[in-house]
């Protein structure tokens, strides 16, 4: 091997040479290398393949009919009649000749610069040694890996960290020190500085070696974790309290971010979490609970702009579930195979809709009220709802009690009036809701009257009078039913009994009313119809009040959460691809299934989203915990083990350390058994995540992204710490738990929408000082402090947030009311904590409580400069003082003011917005 | 053509020198600041600054992420004002004549007309409604417009009007998102976004990027018409408002004066140098040149924000009603903030969306005041760039996200109690000037209805690519990964309208 080099580098150095030479290097390499180690596809093949053929043949184009995406398509025949590649063959095959052509029209890569001769070497003998293809590794199964051999550290992490480093010269950092590694893992584990209790404790304990993981174990079990680590799954959950597009109304889906805050508290196992997530519904009994999970993917927008189709809007969020399953829990970017076949990745286009018809038959469809809802009951109306359903239990009707059950507690499975259609005098009001003026007609098709005597509707009567008909099968066909219409102050709920049906008919409902002259004039409009049986056991003791609490129970108003749920049997759509990704080109249909060049469905899951949850929950689902695992540690380390967490394919960034990032996984789903507690702990419990972040010139020089890990973790805070963080060392933040959104102080102004209507109404009392992740978001005009800070408009789900630097954010935290509130209390809380001493007390107080550290003079004295210019300014002029202090009487004097104005200061030093 | 080479030169070199201006002032910083000499300043330099202007990725630092960068190729325009009149003006009441229509007014609608069509409001059989405007032709281009725009039609001959304008969504906020995101979903950066990135900001004391709302309103699609999408959130559009704070948290807090202000933010980057003296951490110098930024803008901001101090013979110009959120008021702030190196400033005009609901949306009531208040001001604009030199290099696009039916709206089937036109996608009017795009020309034409544009169709894309092209982009070229592929502002279409450039 030796010589060869030489070789080489003679000739390299002759450049008259340098053409033949490089031709003999290439045969020589070629001679030496067939009876050498296998060339790896994925390491060697794969990169040459993505970067100079697959734009011309691959997913997207196949030029000649040829393509490199599958093994099964490089090896057939291309329009020219011959074999790109002949496994064996490098002679015979067409590929290996047109890399090496002179005719730059028959050349390859067309009009681009040819290929290296080493490169065409490599892909020489790769054909000659079969052509083999290899899969990328982020798509094989994860497997256990061997760890290096090396004692550094406290974990296996560290074993891989210092294996690296050792390679790349380069030496770990000493440990932080204590205050700054507790204020780190603090902030890390629950978002907030370390309460003072764990404080204290920690930073006065005597040096045992224990302490660190006692203070680990305290801030795993603080409640506060669990609202650190919902923030981040909120992101990918798209969560927002509006619907989103023109109107952007409120959508009552905060149940769904309580639930993601109880999940992490109790640290359930990720492949459950994520299972009750997809599927809850399809679990069987589903807890109300479970349902509020799915709620995941209802935060899809609803478009509720008049005139906009709603199959195209309830398409749009089919296809942003699917994408977004992907990216939050795949780390795949799927999006590009909706067009056409993946690019680079090994999935093809008709594979997307496969995965699409999983999602495609939920009961959602763009209504105005985001039905399927779950309805919240009182305990009282529970108990109630527990003995209607008890009632039929006992009397033998076990089906009818659960189609009962979930009919009140969903109003589930009812038409939606959307679905309406051949409209006569009548029309989709704002495109939702089907409308009657007189001499109306309209057809609602496809309804199954199988077994079904009664009709119950949702529904507003304008007029009283005349009545509305439904006629079978034609609009002059037999009458099923006709109900006289009575004026409604609100939405109603009624019944109708019907003659027994049979079979699937469509309806054609009309309206007549010989009072109304105002051809333009709505008299009614309907919100749903449930056609089905009436409640069984007439006549049996108990059914009147059985039935009067059913009554009750189906038209009380009460709390809601979007939900999913799926299509009854006879309500099934069918799923076609689209082609070209155009949802109104409609091409072959599909059944559910996953991408061939996965791991297949389990045995025994079902062809449904809980089929979905399983195959992705299944340990041999090589994505699941890897994906998992690099946003654990980009949450804690600042970058990902793979950076781009969307993307851990061929087009991702290269891993820094994949053994480490797959031994994790392994671990994370056998030994943990997806305990994300605990691989949290192993993450924080490691020297490498202890290392202080100090660095020397030499190491930045070495690495300045840090990534070999030969330092601590530095960046600057979230959007959502930032803020809470703010309110703690002030003092004013509220230890208040769940419940609906609450809107703290903004600026006026900001909420705009057209057709909306809905202000911004500033919370009262504690609820102004609630953590971030409590605030109202409206995705049209989301709460602007922290979209400054790089928060996501969670209109789609953001699997990663890109941190800036920029002069809009020095504002908010210079001049945002919110922060000037906490200066204020801040500075009180200094001047409490030096309980009367001086200034420089006060100040070096208030300090430690920020950084939980001592100030240094340097900095001590920057501060005292500040407070002298200011206090001297407030002595002069004290008719200034009570702006800076607040509306508080008590400590309207100069003093305080000056120190409102240092405490102004320290809530924007780079070291308290960086967790260092 | 020896003007445009001096134009171009003069663009090139004031890019320039900007980046040399950005190189000097850090570098200043950290020799006097820090003293620190050489230490990574490469790091902290603009990925391309060498001045070649050629590099197809645009090199991003987050540290610096605002740093000038040079566009691809000498750009004719410098700046981009962007006039949308949110809701969709009536082409048929302003530039599209069309006599035959009125011919056809209170008629029933062809079939023809209806077939295959999806409309957002119009049910069954609509009747025709002929032009409800007067027209004239003006200047020596000859250009149509009607009496709703007296002062426009003096300046006719520094336009191109485009009359084949034509989208494929017709519901607002999808309609608009496509003209400003180059998609109808959510989810993509807005144009003035990916100019921002690709140009970096020329004013390091302004936004490069300025957004101004008037009507009451913000536009249909919300902030996402200047949203940042998958480009870092660091190339939004900053809103600049008339009322209250120019800009979101730029004022300081009450009792906090400048000079208190001065010595807070020495104070705060005092301590961030001893910081850095104990890290060694780049980020901490980035922070503080940021915390100085902040402070510069916060005195550029109202000064560039306030209109007071214009002359008097300039506020009537525009017509501006001091201390009101209005139309004209925006579009002096929108010469301002060009004049000062803002990059991209946008105007949304909400109240133009005239079906016939009420009498602020009838297309006789509603629209007529609509067009005073931006008449009189948009043609200031023009004339006040022009008499400053500054039209060569600004390029003016007026418009909305898409047409009006030469139908009368029939609103679920009934008579509307007004006379409007429905949402229209198969053709509308779009005009630009300045920039290097020709004076005094129309490209395009419709059918003898206003129908369809049946010459010079042209699309939001094509649009998008001829905006950047002034730029010195090429669209198909400017682009960025994500989702594993290259995304650009025209997605997968666009062609530059050569035909109206100069």
């Amino acid at each position: 091997m030796i010589k060869h080099r030489e070789v080489v580098k003679y000739l390299k150095n002759k450049k008259a040479l340098l053409t033949i030479a490089l031709a003999v290097v290439a045969v020589a390499l070629f001679i030496y290398c067939t009876h050498e180690k296998p060339v790896d596809f994925n390491t060697e093949v794969k990169p040459i393949i993505n970067k100079k053929c697959i734009s011309c043949h691959g997913g997207v184009k196949r030029q000649g009919d040829f393509s490199l995406l599958f093994r099964s398509e490089a090896l057939s025949q291309t329009k020219s009649g011959k074999y790109g590649i002949i496994p064996g063959d490098p002679d015979g095959s067409e590929m290996i000749r047109r890399l090496t052509l002179k005719d730059p029209e028959e050349r390859m890569p067309y009009k681009h610069d040819p290929l290296s001769d080493a490169e065409i070497a490599t892909l020489r003998k790769w054909v000659k040694q079969g052509a083999k293809w290899g899969d990328h590794w982020a798509y094989v199964a994860v497997k256990p890996v061997t760890v290096p051999d090396n004692d550094w550290g406290h974990n296996n992490i560290d074993r891989f960290i210092y294996q690296q480093l050792e390679e790349h010269g380069l030496q770990p950092s000493p440990e932080a020190d204590k205050a700054t590694l507790l204020r780190r893992v603090s902030l890390d584990l629950t978002g907030l500085p370390a309460p003072p209790g764990i404080a204290a404790a920690y930073l006065s304990g005597n040096g045992d070696k224990k302490a660190y993981e006692q203070l680990v174990d305290s801030l795993l079990a603080s409640p506060h974790y669990g609202e650190r680590w919902a923030a981040v799954w909120m992101d990918l959950a798209r969560y927002a309290d509006t619907k989103g597009y023109e109107r952007d109304l409120t959508r009552p889906i905060w149940r769904y971010r309580d639930w993601l805050i109880r999940a992490y508290n109790a640290d359930k196992p990720y492949d459950q979490f994520l299972v009750e997530q997809l599927a809850g519904d399809l679990l069987p009994d589903a807890t109300d609970q479970q349902l509020i999970a799915t709620a995941f993917h209802r935060n899809t927008m609803t478009n509720d702009e008049g005139g906009t189709d709603n199959e195209e809007y309830r398409t749009a969020a089919i296809i942003d579930r699917v994408n977004s399953t992907w990216e939050a829990l795949l780390g795949t970017t799927f999006a590009c195979v909706q067009c056409h076949s993946h690019p680079y990745d090994p999935f093809r286009h008709e594979e997307y809709y496969k995965f699409m018809a999983f999602f495609n038959n939920s009961r959602d469809e763009d209504t105005f009220d985001d039905y399927p809802l779950l309805r919240h009951f009182s305990s009282a109306d529970s108990a109630q709802l527990k003995q209607v359903t008890a009632w039929l239990q006992q009397h033998g009707f076990a089906d009818e009690a659960k189609t009962a059950y979930t009919f009140l507690k969903t109003w589930q499975p009812a038409i939606n009036s959307i679905q309406a259609d051949q409209f006569v005098n009548s029309e989709l009001a704002d495109t939702k809701w089907l409308t009657f003026r007189n001499h109306a007609q309209a057809r609602l098709p496809h309804v199954n009257l199988e077994q079904v005597d009664q009709l119950i509707y949702r529904y507003s009567g304008y007029i009283t009078g005349g009545a509305w008909n439904i006629r079978l099968d034609k609009p002059d066909g037999p009458l099923l039913a006709s109900i006289p219409v009575k004026a409604t102050r609100d939405r109603t709920i009624s019944s109708i009994d019907l003659p027994p049906g049979k079979g699937v008919h469509d309806l054609y409902l009309s309206f007549q009313n010989a009072a109304i002259k105002d051809a333009d004039v709505s008299a009614i409009q309907f919100d749903w119809f449930y056609f089905t049986r009436s409640l069984p056991g007439k006549g049996l003791p108990g059914y009147d009040n059985m039935r009067q609490a059913y009554w009750k129970l189906l038209t009380k108003t009460v709390p809601v959460t979007p939900i999913m749920m799926d299509n009854p049997a006879d309500m099934q759509r069918s799923t076609h691809v689209f082609e070209r990704g155009n949802w109104l080109v409609k091409g072959e249909e599909v059944q559910p299934d996953v991408p061939r060049s996965l791991n297949p469905l389990p045995k025994g899951a079902p062809r449904n989203r809980l089929g979905l949850a399983m195959w992705l929950t299944d340990p041999k689902n090589p994505l699941t915990a890897r994906t998992m695992v690099n946003r654990l540690w980009e949450q804690v380390f600042g970058t990902g083990l793979v950076e781009t967490l969307e993307d851990l394919g061929t087009q991702g960034a290269e891993a820094t350390h994949r053994a480490l990032l797959d031994d994790l996984s392994y671990r994370f789903m056998h030994n943990y058994h997806w305990s994300v507690k605990q691989l949290l702990k192993e993450m924080v419990m490691s020297a490498t995540y202890r290392q202080s972040s100090v660095v020397s010139k030499e190491l930045l020089e070495k690495d300045p992204a840090n990534k070999y890990y030969a330092r601590g973790p530095r960046v600057r805070l979230s959007a959502e710490q930032v803020r809470d963080q703010a309110l703690c060392i002030s003092g004013l933040m509220s230890p208040k738990m769940y419940g609906p959104s609450v809107m703290p102080w903004q600026p006026a102004g900001i909420w705009m929408s057209p057709w909306n209507g809905g202000d911004w109404v500033t919370s009262k009392g504690e609820d102004q000082y609630r953590r971030a992740l409590y605030t109202y978001w409206k995705r049209t005009a989301p709460y602007p402090s922290m979209i400054t800070f790089d928060g996501a408009g969670r209109e789609v789900c953001t699997p990663r947030r890109i941190r800036t630097n920029t002069p809009l954010q020095a504002l908010v935290t210079l001049n945002d009311s919110v922060y000037l509130d906490a200066a204020r209390h801040f500075a009180f809380r200094m001047q409490q904590a030096a309980g009367g001493a001086d200034v420089k007390q006060q100040i070096s107080k208030g300090y430690e409580l920020a950084m939980l550290k001592n100030i240094t003079p340097g900095r001590l004295q920057a501060l005292v400069t500040l407070y002298d210019t200011a206090y001297g300014q407030f002595k002069q002029d004290t008719s200034q003082t009570s702006k800076m202090t607040g509306s508080d009487q008590q400590h309207n004097n100069p003093e305080t003011a000056a120190l409102v104005v240092v405490a102004n200061a320290m809530l924007n030093l780079d070291e308290l917005i960086t967790k260092n | 053509m020896i003007q445009k080479e001096l134009h171009d030169k003069r663009l090139l070199k004031e890019a320039e020198m900007a980046v040399t201006r950005m190189y000097t002032r850090r570098h200043f910083l950290m020799e006097s600041a820090m003293g620190l000499g050489a230490l990574a300043l490469g790091s902290l330099l603009p990925g391309c600054g060498t001045g070649k202007g050629s590099n197809n990725k645009i090199a991003f630092d987050p540290a610096h992420p605002l740093a000038p960068r040079m566009p691809m190729f000498p750009g004719r325009a410098k700046s981009v004002i962007y006039l949308h009149m949110a809701g969709a003006p009536s082409q048929l009441e302003l530039f599209d004549y069309k006599p035959a229509l009125q011919q056809l007014d209170g008629q029933d609608c062809p079939p023809s007309l209806l077939e295959g069509k999806r409309f957002a409001f119009i049910r069954g059989v609509p009747k025709m409604l002929g032009p409800q405007a007067k027209f004239a032709q003006y200047g020596d281009s000859r250009a149509w417009v009607s009496e709703h725009l007296p002062h426009l039609s003096g300046v006719v001959d520094d336009i191109s009007f485009l009359k084949g304008v034509t989208t494929d969504q017709f519901n607002h906020a999808p309609a608009q998102l496509l003209v400003h995101t180059g998609s109808p979903r959510l989810g993509r950066p807005s144009m003035g976004s990916w100019i921002t990135y690709g140009l970096g900001t020329e004013n390091q004391n302004l936004p490069g990027f300025v957004v101004l709302t008037s009507g009451g309103k913000f536009p249909d699609a919300g902030k996402s018409v200047w949203g940042s999408g998958f480009l870092p959130s660091v190339y939004q559009g900053v809103q600049c408002r008339s009322e209250g704070d120019p800009v979101l948290f730029i004022k300081d807090p009450e009792g906090m004066d400048r000079n208190l202000r001065k010595a807070s933010i020495d104070a705060i980057n005092k301590v961030n140098e001893e910081e850095y003296k104990e890290y060694n951490d780049p980020e901490i110098l980035s922070r503080i040149s940021q915390y100085e930024m902040a402070y510069k803008m916060q005195i550029a901001v109202p000064d560039v924000m306030n209109i007071n101090d214009e002359p008097a013979y300039i506020q009537e110009m525009y017509g501006v009603q001091p201390g009101r959120a209005c139309f004209a008021n925006n579009v002096l702030l929108a010469r301002k903030l060009v004049e000062k190196g803002v990059r991209f400033v946008q105007l949304f005009d909400w109240g133009w969306d005239s079906h016939g609901t009420d009498a602020s949306l009838a297309i006789d009531i509603g629209m007529i005041n609509k067009c005073r208040q931006v008449d009189k001001a948009v043609t200031a604009l023009i004339l006040d760039l022009k008499q400053r030199g500054l039209l060569d290099e600004t390029l003016v696009v007026w418009g909305g996200e898409f047409g009006r039916t030469p139908m009368m709206e029939n609103r679920d089937g009934k008579q509307n109690p007004f006379k409007g036109r429905d949402h229209h996608v198969d053709a509308f009017t779009i005009w630009m000037a300045g920039g290097g795009i020709k004076k005094g020309y129309t490209h395009g034409e419709t059918d003898e209805i206003g129908y369809s544009a049946v010459s010079g169709k042209v699309t939001a894309f094509d649009i998008q690519a001829t905006i950047l092209n002034q730029l010195g982009f090429d669209h198909e070229k400017f682009t960025y990964d994500y989702q594993g592929r290259p995304f650009r502002l025209t997605d997968v279409g666009g062609k530059v309208i050569r035909e109206i450039i100069a």
